[in-house]
């Protein structure tokens, strides 16, 4: 095919297993090195498919420059593209019917939930492609507040996903179809996956006998909450770390 | 063009086309119809033209249905009408939508920093 665009990744993963066959007679002392050498046990580094996934990246920004702010292809080969939340149906349906992207499954949509940020909660898709044998990664941001359009639309998959992500986080989705709780019990108050949200919740069910009905009543924990500080004093990221500033004088 | 046709595609809800060059013909030109309202700069009109002209050769240079199958290499071709009627109604809302334009908003800093 003369367009280099026409993609078809044809399971082309290159998979070494090595398994190496240590006598089992000989603890200690060394053993006849007549198997394989060793290499140590961490994923080789596949530049093909890292650069296929970073080239088809840049095809999608180039394509779609409205709603991609971001293309970031992880170490472990994945395809993330972070786009503006007005652009979550046009992205999904430009990727789910083009011919060079087909992107026909929506495996999950999950949110995550970062309360240091502006907009707190992040909306992440992900998408697979049975065609081309890809997958492919759609983050938005949205917070409290902020409705995002729906994916239902363009996947049917998204119906009960949404109803998930507005009862765990309570981030609202327009045009949904049926939007209500799926997870909580049924008068439920509060968004459980919120970091805010604290592990033993607010409020705790039991029966009483005199009004013969279950009855919910503020949580009493027998042993007071104990926070542990698990910092550690040696530098946890060191690839991370954070340039300082130096204050220029004028 | 007067070929045995399949019996089945072997897919669920998807029937032999009696005449896929005919069909292809259509959908091919009214995509690329579709097209022309973009402006030229567009790089989804660009990607996609030279993509669908591609496939709209295949389809006029060759008469066998299997061969053609196989010169396009994305399935049988009922897969492939399926895949040229939804890039017709891709083509149609990308008009309305206008993708091209520059970046609606920046995101707020440090939105996509990870770890934070």
């Amino acid at each position: 095919m003369a367009s280099s665009l026409c993609r078809f990744v044809r399971g082309g993963f290159s998979r070494n297993f090595s398994f190496v066959s240590r006598s089992p007679a000989l603890v200690h002392g060394r053993f006849d090195s007549t198997t394989t050498e060793t290499r140590p046990t961490v994923r080789p580094k596949d530049e093909v498919t890292h650069n296929q996934l970073s080239a088809f990246g840049e095809y999608i920004a180039e394509i779609l420059p409205k709603y991609v702010q971001q293309v970031q292809v992880t170490c472990f080969n994945e395809l993330e593209v972070m786009i503006h939340p007005d652009g979550v149906v046009p992205v999904l349906l430009f990727l789910r019917d083009h011919t060079n992207a087909q992107f026909k499954n929506l495996t999950d949509q999950t949110a995550v939930d970062i309360p240091s940020r502006q907009n707190r909660f992040e909306l992440v898709y992900n998408l697979l492609s049975l065609r081309f044998n890809s997958r492919i990664r759609i983050k938005t941001y949205t917070d409290e507040l902020t409705p995002v359009d729906s994916a239902v639309p363009v996947h049917l998959a998204a119906n009960w996903y949404e109803r998930e992500i507005w009862d765990m986080y309570g981030v609202f989705f327009a045009n949904h179809p049926d939007l209500r709780r799926i997870l909580t019990d049924y008068g439920f108050e509060g968004h459980p996956f919120r970091k805010d949200f604290p592990l033993s919740g607010y409020v705790e069910v039991r029966y009483d006998d005199e009004v013969k009905r279950v009855v919910a009543e503020p949580v009493e924990l027998s042993q007071e909450f104990r926070k542990f500080d698990l910092n550690s004093p040696w530098e946890v990221f060191p690839a991370h770390r954070e340039s300082k500033d130096t204050p220029k004088l004028e | 063009m007067v070929g045995v046709l399949k019996k089945t595609t072997g897919l669920v809800g998807l029937a032999v086309s009696q005449n896929p060059h005919e069909r292809l013909r259509i959908l091919y030109s009214k995509i690329l119809a579709s097209l022309q309202t973009i402006p030229k700069d567009a790089a989804y009109r660009t990607y996609t033209e030279q993509l669908i002209n591609d496939r709209f050769d295949l389809v006029k240079s060759e008469p066998d249905i299997e061969k053609l199958e196989r010169k396009i290499n994305c399935g049988q071709i009922e897969e492939v009408i399926v895949q040229a009627e939804n890039e017709l109604s891709l083509s149609r809302k990308m008009v309305e939508w206008k993708p091209w334009e520059p970046l609606i908003e920046e995101p707020p800093t440090n939105q996509w920093k990870w770890p934070i």
